[in-house]
């Protein structure tokens, strides 16, 4: 009883004394009265630096912004409050999802997640050997999420990024009230695209599929780095959002993109009789011929596993360094030369025409 | 006299061309023999050879450690302070101080003790120096001068102009902080500038040449004009007479100082007046740390937040 | 068109080496090969400083890999023209005059084949014998080329070899739906290697030997003209063709002018 007036005094109180930003829609209990500032912060007992501000305008652009703070932080039932807990993904919240009028939660994600490679448990629900040793190698939610925020894409007049202002107000000539309209239009076409480009995915594989540590442990190839040789990889690196990311070849067209399964898992987008499949979508390489599943992709030089590549890259470097050397000592020793034009170790015979 | 000269420039740059070729020759060298995988080998080797823990980790630290998350939205793109594990996005960036003395030892986020407040401690920490609140002016001398600081070079600089527009990435987090200094003559200097700075790194790379006597005693004389006691939130947060810092000198406009001294602020503040003080500053008899600063309150040590 | 052999200007000689469709096949050659090489590094050094911006200049990953495409095209078109160009000097010059003076067997047409002036020979061994031991002081006479040189032949040979490998396997990559209907996934990699691996070798070998020998020598530099002009100035001439020029001059009845090779 006692908090929640210190609750009630405090939130009035802020009303009152606002530092001049825009009031923050769905904070009710008015969190963002401590956590605006910037520097709110602390190192916790494990020795995280654990930052506590909240940017109103970036959490406004994720599909969370019509959430509460409460319905994720859950366990804050006092202000100032102690240490939350960690939040829950998979917990019901508040938000009723219009098809099923069903409670909105993630846990049919991390339901999925279960069934994938990433999880701890084999399909048995054992835990799975190495998850045993290595519980941190396996990914939680927010290992690979932070908060996404909405990518809206305009097709009005041509595609672009972003919120078509025009279409919006199509929208609004109806859905007058509040943000909904440009919500629900961020919502939407935020979908028909990557959340994240794929430059960003790539990165969020690589956190850990990119540490040689971890490839030694779980006995995986280095497969960022041999991704990022291909066309794919490179495409992507200069900003391709067309170019394949990790998850575009590794997750079955159609599939949810939790469900990564490994290459022995027969039902894998890259099992050897599904490779041919996934690269044939119709958003990819949908003319190409059934041998296309033989493009190796995560090439190394290996000389087990790739021996074509492995001879090919010893023939062209001991080629370009025979030529180029070849030319490099020729070309030194001519400069050399026209320092000392006329010495010799031998005296020539002197039968020369035009020469000296 | 001008065919000389031009022997001269032929043989010199002949000699030159014989430099270029050279180098060429050293350039194409890794060109020619690097392939991605005895990189990777190399890696791991490197990696691993006979190292403790601790190494590996400092190192792993080291080659993951970025100063920025991007986000590319498409319409925009988001580059932001990269916090390991959060969730949020801050949609900012903290520049390093190395403007500031203390937080070579004590980190620049050193408030953790008074747990209902050490949060926002640890906030004044972003654009305050800690003298401002842990060095107050000798008894019976005028206030310090305070001015800002460049968190990344510890220059003295004009008031930032992010007080005034709080455009969203500064609004709190200027890239630079308050600090107090003294005006000598027309000469303005800070009270921890810096001398003091290079003072403090001599101190620490040489002090295992001290013994243990020596080296209390330097860490007396070193924090000697701490204040056992802070400055208290009320100094500035007040609604009665002149604040501490002087906000419109130090560019905060009258809407921000308005709510500075706001009954928002001052409301909470009076609540907090509890403060832990390092042990090695306290007085022998007032015995160890773990008791605190005077005034120290039992539910705080217990973690029970103060003032509800 | 007829080119006098011997050209003066200002008073000074000069010595006809290219016609004009030759200078003209150069300046499509060596601008479609730096605009490949502009257009392809970025992707194979992708993770360097320079990468991203000599990229973006080229329109980035939307355009730039249409213009190496459409070079790469004109390049290819530029190879299938020289070999035509070739064979027709060839039936034009040597088969025409062999049938001319009744001639005409087989083994004289081999014979013509290799007598011709970009085709390697026996005395190509010799300079090049003569050439290190002039390098290493075993001789303080410089080798004697003929018309073309034995490093002038390995640099037109260079592209002949080169353009092969990255161009068919270029076009594989640029459809590699289709071909993947007639070979294996797998030749796609190996055509990967060549293109990439072939272009590094190209233009390390262009960049430095070629150049050197064409602008940055110490007798050319800043900028040997004769890819312009058509004609090598007399001390270029001497310096690199002694031999061509001793017979150029007595043939042209200047037996009397001809200057010593150094």
């Amino acid at each position: 009883m006692k908090n929640m007036i210190l609750l009630l005094g405090l939130a009035l109180l802020a009303t009152v004394g606002g530092v001049g930003e825009e009031v923050f829609a769905a904070d009710e209990l008015n969190c963002v009265l401590c956590h605006k500032y910037r520097g709110l912060s602390r190192v916790d007992k494990e020795g995280n630096f654990r930052l506590f501000y909240i940017n109103e305008k970036m959490f406004k652009k994720s599909p969370h912004s019509r959430l509460k703070c409460i319905d994720c932080h859950s366990d804050i039932d006092e202000i100032p409050h102690k240490p939350a807990k960690k939040v829950d993904c998979t917990k019901e919240c508040h938000l009723e999802e219009p098809s099923s009028n069903e409670k909105f939660s993630h846990k049919p994600v991390s339901e999925i997640l279960d069934r994938s490679v990433h999880s701890k448990y084999d399909e048995n629900g054992n835990l799975k050997e190495m998850a045993g040793k290595y519980p941190e190698d396996y990914p939680h939610c927010k290992d690979c999420h932070d908060n996404p925020l909405y990518r809206p894409l305009s097709f009005f007049k041509g595609e672009a990024a972003g919120i078509s202002r025009r279409g919006l107000s199509r929208c609004k000539t109806c859905h007058t009230k509040g943000e909904f309209a440009e919500t629900f239009y961020a919502h939407v076409t935020s979908r028909l695209q990557k959340m994240r480009s794929p430059k960003e995915i790539v990165g969020i594989c690589a956190k850990c599929h990119g540490d040689p540590g971890f490839q030694e442990r779980h006995e995986l190839d280095a497969v960022v780095t041999s991704y990022q040789e291909t066309f794919h990889g490179k495409a992507v690196h200069f900003g391709s959002e067309e170019a394949p990311d990790c998850i575009d070849c590794h997750v079955v067209s159609g599939e949810s993109v939790h469900f990564i399964e490994g290459r022995e898992s027969p039902t894998s987008a890259i099992a050897e009789g599904n490779v041919a499949t996934t690269c044939r979508t119709a958003e990819c390489h949908a003319d190409a011929g059934e041998n296309i599943a033989g493009f190796q992709v995560h090439v190394t030089y290996d000389k087990e596993k790739y021996p074509l590549q492995h001879y090919m890259l010893k023939f062209f470097t001991a080629l370009m360094a025979g030529v180029l050397y070849f030319f490099v000592v020729i070309i030194f020793l001519e400069l050399l030369r026209r320092l000392f034009p006329n010495f010799s170790f031998v005296k020539s015979s002197g039968t020369d025409e035009h020469g000296h | 006299m001008l065919a000389a000269a031009r022997k001269v420039i032929y043989v010199l740059y002949t000699i030159a061309l014989m430099a270029f070729t050279i180098w060429y020759a050293n350039f194409i060298y890794p060109i020619i023999f690097a392939h991605s995988d005895s990189k990777h080998e190399e890696q791991l080797e490197e990696q691993k050879a006979g190292k403790t823990e601790e190494e590996l980790m400092f190192e792993k630290f080291l080659k993951e450690q970025k100063k920025t998350a991007t986000t590319d939205l498409g319409y925009m793109v988001i580059k932001e302070q990269y916090v390991k594990g959060h969730f949020h996005h801050v949609g900012m960036t903290i520049e390093p101080d190395i403007g500031n003395v203390c937080i070579k030892c004590h980190g620049a986020v050193p408030h953790d003790k008074a747990k209902a407040i050490r949060a926002f401690l640890n906030m004044h920490a972003f654009y305050l120096a800690c003298e401002v609140c842990h060095i107050p002016p000798p008894q019976g001398q005028p206030n310090w001068d305070f001015r800002w600081y460049d968190k990344k070079t510890g220059q003295v600089i004009a008031n930032p102009p992010g007080l005034v527009t709080t455009e969203i990435d500064k609004y709190g987090n200027y890239g630079a902080k308050i600090a107090p200094g003294v005006d000598e003559n027309g000469i303005f200097h800070f009270i921890n500038g810096k001398k003091e700075r290079d003072f403090v790194d001599e101190y620490l790379k040489k002090k295992d040449l001290l013994g243990e006597t020596e080296q209390s005693k330097m860490k007396k004389v070193i924090h000697r004009k701490v204040a056992e006691k802070p400055m208290l939130c009320d100094k500035c947060h007040t609604d009665k007479g002149e604040p501490y810092l002087p906000f419109a000198e130090l560019g905060y406009p009258p809407r921000r100082i308005s709510a500075l001294t706001s009954t928002e602020v001052v409301g909470m503040v009076e609540k907090y007046k509890k403060f832990y003080i390092p042990k090695f500053l306290l007085q022998e008899e007032k015995g160890a740390g773990e008791k605190g600063g005077e005034g120290q309150s039992d539910d705080l040590k217990k973690g029970v937040p103060a003032g509800i | 068109m007829k080119y006098p052999r011997i050209a003066y200007r200002n008073g000074k000689r000069y010595f006809y080496r290219f016609s004009l469709v030759q200078r003209i096949q150069h300046i499509i050659l060596f601008t479609t090969v730096i605009l490949l090489s502009l257009t392809g590094f970025p992707l194979r050094y992708y993770d360097q400083p320079w990468a991203e911006p000599l990229y973006n200049f080229f329109g980035g990953i939307e355009v730039a890999p249409w213009i190496h495409r459409i070079t790469g095209s004109v390049l290819l078109g530029l190879f299938v023209f020289h070999t035509g160009y070739w064979i027709y000097l060839f039936f034009k010059n040597r088969i025409g005059r062999l049938r001319r003076e009744k001639r005409l067997t087989v083994g004289n047409a081999i014979r013509e084949f290799f007598s011709q002036e970009m085709i390697p020979n026996a005395k190509d061994g010799r300079d090049l014998i003569d050439m290190f031991k002039y390098l290493l002081y075993f001789s303080n006479r410089p080798p004697r080329y003929d018309r073309m040189s034995w490093k002038e032949k390995f640099d037109y040979f260079a592209p002949y070899w080169g353009i092969p490998i990255l161009g068919p396997a270029g076009v594989a990559l640029w459809f590699r739906d289709e071909i993947t209907h007639y070979v294996p996934g797998i030749v796609l990699n190996a055509f990967y290697i060549m293109h990439t691996d072939e272009a590094l070798l190209a233009a390390l070998f262009l960049f430095f030997v070629h150049w050197y020998n064409v602008h940055y020598s110490p007798e050319k530099f800043p900028l040997g003209t004769v890819f312009l002009t058509g004609y090598l100035s007399e001390s270029d001439m001497i310096h690199e063709h002694y031999a061509e020029y001793v017979k150029i001059m007595k043939e042209e009845g200047l037996e009397h002018e001809i200057k010593p090779q150094h």
